[in-house]
């Protein structure tokens, strides 16, 4: 009787949701925001991604949010595994065979390097600082897997962590020390399409990412070693 | 030269279709994992080369893509195999010789 | 193009059912898996590459290995 009902309810917000969001057409800006956004935001940021110019452009603030509560996050995990160490029996883990570590070894800096060129160029093509971070965790799962002698250092991540967030908060007071608004573009736009253009955007872009990275890596390790 | 993009990417259809095949059919673990990783990472291969040179422009990028899939792919079967003959399944009826039993920590 | 969306949805929904039904928590964790995937194909074709590449990397790779690791630190047959 409880499955009927549930199944009917879903039913009902399925096509809820189908009947109103048939009458909208795909691709048509409906809001003046929109329009405003595609038709000036490449000459306002100075970034050929739009996306990223909203981001961390128009609405940086938001961006900051995001990453304190992913960080929130990662506290939170920490402090609750962390306690359970009446259950750290060292159970001998089977090392991998050969051609597996061997595979694992060679493709690690490979994958660094694609998440590196992603929160690279973020203003350019898509992608940005929290896919390029989770690329870089991924490597570090692979590593995880596929050799199990190797682990991070904890001090280098932990390091690495509080230097991209501290860069972020920098440039963002740099901006209210000018005496304009906090996250202010001060460095000059320079040519749309080039690497080093579109202002602070490609620098608090490497910042976010190798937070994110070391993050989720940390999460990796905490997640794994307590077992 | 389009023409011949197009040919090489049809074949490559035609090798992915013959792999789910072989992995719908085939009576055991081990000859479902060798079906399945032979014929789909050729037929990556081929699609992936295909669209490469459909579009010359993108070609080294394909070419970069196929030897990041020609090194993982093979690596994640023999994973597998591995994987499964230590957690005990073991081979179909109709297998002659097993090998892996001269060996210890493979038990039946 | 129409047809190949309504083949790729029809798939995510069978796959999410499947994911409750199944009893092999492992068989759930890669059903759930399947979602994400389909999820971020959909998301291309929607024309957003950003959160296509975000769903890819977060919701396949490390959401699926993060549940992984807690099904062999607790039980693996459901009931």
């Amino acid at each position: 009787m409880r499955k009927l009902f549930v199944i009917l309810l879903l039913l009902i917000i399925a096509g809820g949701i189908t009947l109103s969001l048939k009458e909208i057409p795909f691709g048509i800006p409906k809001t003046k925001i929109g329009d405003h956004f595609i038709n000036k935001g490449v000459e306002e940021t100075g970034s050929v991604n739009i996306v990223t110019s909203v981001v961390v452009g128009y609405r940086g603030f938001d961006t900051l949010g995001e990453i304190t509560v992913l960080f929130a996050a990662t506290i939170g995990l920490g402090a609750v595994i962390g306690t359970f160490r009446k259950n750290s029996v060292n159970r001998e883990v089977e090392a991998a065979s050969l051609i597996v570590y061997t595979g694992c070894r060679f493709l690690f800096p490979v994958i660094l390097l694609v998440g590196t060129y992603i929160f690279i160029h973020g203003h350019l093509t898509p992608g940005g600082g929290f896919q390029g971070g989770a690329i870089i965790a991924s490597a570090f799962l692979l590593m995880y897997l596929g050799c199990s002698n190797k682990r991070i250092k904890e001090n280098l991540s932990k390091t690495v962590e509080m230097i991209g967030g501290l860069t972020f908060i920098a440039v963002g007071i740099i901006g209210l020390a000018i005496g304009q608004d906090f996250l202010f573009n001060f460095l000059p736009k320079g040519e749309p399409a080039e690497l080093l253009s579109a202002g602070i955007i490609p620098i608090v872009y490497i910042a976010i990412g190798l937070k994110v990275g070391s993050e989720l890596a940390g999460i990796i390790d905490n997640l794994i070693q307590k077992s | 030269m389009h023409i011949f993009g197009v040919i090489i990417t049809g074949i490559g259809a035609l090798f992915l279709f013959i792999g789910s095949l072989g992995v719908f059919r085939m009576p055991d673990v081990y000859n479902r994992v060798q079906a399945g990783t032979k014929c789909t990472t050729l037929g990556s291969f081929l699609t992936i080369i295909g669209v490469g040179i459909m579009q010359p422009e993108w070609f080294w990028k394909t070419l970069i893509i196929v030897v990041f899939v020609l090194i993982s792919n093979p690596v994640s079967s023999h994973a597998l195999g591995r994987a499964s003959r230590k957690s005990g399944i073991s081979l179909c009826d109709k297998s002659i010789v097993d090998k892996t039993k001269e060996f210890k920590g493979y038990q039946e | 193009m129409l047809i190949i969306v309504t083949i790729l949805v029809l798939l995510m929904i069978v796959s999410a059912i499947a994911a409750l039904i199944f009893k092999d928590l492992i068989s759930a964790v890669i059903a759930a898996c399947i979602v994400s995937l389909i999820a971020a194909v959909l998301f291309y074709f929607l024309q957003a590459p950003d959160v296509a590449m975000a769903e890819a990397a977060i919701g396949a790779a490390l959401v699926t290995g993060i549940f992984v690791i807690a099904v062999k630190r607790t039980k693996r047959f459901e009931e």
